[in-house]
C-alpha cells in the first residue's frame, strides 16, 4: 500500500472514530440538565440524537474495513474506540440515571402502602382511576398506561 | 395518535423540561406542551386529559378500588424524599424571572382557558382557600382541598343557571366545602353539590397545572399573574 493511501486510510480511521463520539457527545453535550438550551442547539442535538445510532454503526462497520486494510495494532486501537463509541451511541444514557417503569403494576388505593400525605397525580377515565405517586414520577418521570381502556402517558 | 398507540422513553430536556421519544417514530415530544419538536411527528399534538395533583388521603377517599401505582422493586431507595419539593426549591434554574419579581421555582397554578393563561401563587391559593376569578371571559375558581395541600379547578357557572354566583368557604359545612350564593346549596370538592336545589349537579372540571414559575412562564410568555 502506497505512503498517500496509508495516510488517506489513517485519516479516514480517525474521522470515524471523531464522528462516532460527536454522535453520542454533541447530543449530552446540549441537551444535560442545569443548562440553557436555545431554538439551534436543540434542534441540532435531536437531529444527531436521530440519526447518531445508525451513523456510529456505519462508522464502526467502515473502521473494521479501514483496520483490515492498515493490519496494525494503532489501528485496531482506533476501530475499537470507534466500535465503543458506535455502541455508547445505541445506550439511553436518561435511562440510566432515571430507570424506566416499563410494566407498571398497580394496588388497590385502600391496600397501598402510602402515607395520607404523599402527592399523587390522580385520572379519571370512565370507571377507572390510577394514581401516581409523585414521589415515584419524580424518578421514573413517565409512565405508559391504561385507564378506562384509553392509553395514556403519565408524565412529572 | 392518528389511530396509532404509542410508548414514551425518557429522551433529554430542555430547559429543565424534559423530553420524551416515542419508540414507534421515533419523534421527541415536549412533557409540558405534549408537543411533538424533532423527528417524523414533528408538529403534531397528544391530547391532554384531565389530571389532578392531591394527597394520597384524598385520592384514597374518593377512589376507595382506584389504582395506585407501585414502586419498582429494587429501586424504592432511588425514589424522592417527602421534602423534595423543598429540595428542588434550591435547585438552580437556568430560566431568569428576575423581571418578573417572581422566585424562579415559585410554585404556581397555572390556568389556560379560551387563549388565555394565568399563574395563581400556590401558597397564595392555600392562604385564600377559595380563589374565583374571570379568564378568558369565564368565571373560574380554585379551591383547596380540606386536606390543606389538594388544589382543583372549576367553571364557576351554576349547572343550568345563567347567573354566576359567589362562592363562600364554609369548613363547618356537613360534607360540602364551599356554598354558593344563587342557590344556597353546598359543594363538595369534586365540584358537585350536595345539598341545595342542584343536588347532584357537578361544577365543569377545569385543567390547571401545578408548575415551577419558571417553567410555566416559558411555556406561556404571555401569561398573566394573579396578584390580588
Amino acid at each position: 500500500m502506497g505512503k498517500k493511501n496509508k495516510l488517506g486510510l489513517w485519516i479516514f480511521a480517525s474521522a470515524l472514530c471523531i464522528t462516532a463520539l460527536a454522535c453520542f457527545a454533541v447530543p449530552m453535550y446540549f441537551i444535560r440538565p442545569f443548562r440553557a438550551q436555545t431554538a439551534q442547539e436543540l434542534s441540532l442535538a435531536l437531529y444527531v440524537r436521530q440519526v447518531g445510532p445508525i451513523l456510529a454503526i456505519l462508522c464502526g462497520i467502515a473502521s473494521i474495513f479501514v483496520a483490515w486494510r492498515l493490519r496494525c495494532r494503532p489501528a485496531t486501537v482506533l476501530c475499537i474506540l470507534t466500535l465503543v463509541f458506535a455502541a455508547i451511541n445505541q445506550v439511553n444514557v436518561f435511562e440510566i440515571m432515571f430507570h424506566p417503569d416499563l410494566k407498571p403494576g398497580f394496588a388497590r388505593a385502600g391496600e397501598a402502602k402510602l402515607d395520607g400525605d404523599d402527592m399523587v397525580l390522580a385520572v379519571k377515565l370512565g370507571n377507572e382511576a390510577h394514581a401516581y405517586p409523585i414521589r415515584m414520577l419524580a424518578y421514573h418521570h413517565i409512565v405508559n398506561d391504561q385507564v378506562g381502556g384509553v392509553a395514556i402517558v403519565g408524565t412529572y | 395518535m392518528d389511530g396509532r398507540v404509542l410508548t414514551f422513553r425518557l429522551a433529554g430536556i430542555n430547559n429543565q423540561n424534559f423530553l420524551m421519544r416515542d419508540e414507534e417514530t421515533g419523534s421527541f415530544w415536549q412533557q409540558i406542551s405534549g408537543l411533538a419538536i424533532s423527528g417524523p411527528l414533528s408538529g403534531k399534538q397528544l391530547t391532554s386529559i384531565h389530571w389532578d395533583e392531591l394527597s394520597f388521603k384524598t385520592y384514597r377517599d374518593e377512589n376507595q378500588e382506584g389504582g395506585v401505582l407501585l414502586p419498582v422493586a429494587g429501586y424504592e431507595k432511588q425514589y424522592a424524599g417527602k421534602d423534595w419539593e423543598l429540595k428542588m426549591k434550591k435547585a438552580p434554574s437556568v430560566v431568569d424571572t428576575k423581571k418578573t419579581g417572581i422566585a424562579a421555582r415559585e410554585l404556581m397554578i397555572g390556568v389556560e382557558l379560551n387563549g388565555a393563561s394565568r399563574a395563581y401563587g400556590y401558597q397564595k391559593i392555600q392562604a385564600a382557600k377559595l380563589i374565583q376569578d374571570r379568564l378568558g371571559g369565564e368565571a373560574i375558581m380554585l379551591v383547596l382541598g380540606l386536606d390543606g395541600v389538594s388544589i382543583r379547578g372549576f367553571l364557576a357557572g351554576l349547572p343550568d343557571e345563567k347567573t354566576v354566583p359567589d362562592f363562600y368557604r364554609k369548613e363547618e359545612l356537613g360534607g360540602g366545602l364551599t356554598i354558593d350564593s344563587v342557590t344556597g346549596g353546598e359543594w363538595n370538592f369534586q365540584g358537585c353539590a350536595v345539598s341545595g336545589r342542584l343536588a347532584g349537579k357537578c361544577l365543569a372540571p377545569l385543567r390547571i397545572v401545578k408548575d415551577y414559575w419558571f417553567d410555566w412562564q416559558l411555556y406561556h410568555p404571555q401569561s398573566s399573574v394573579f396578584r390580588r
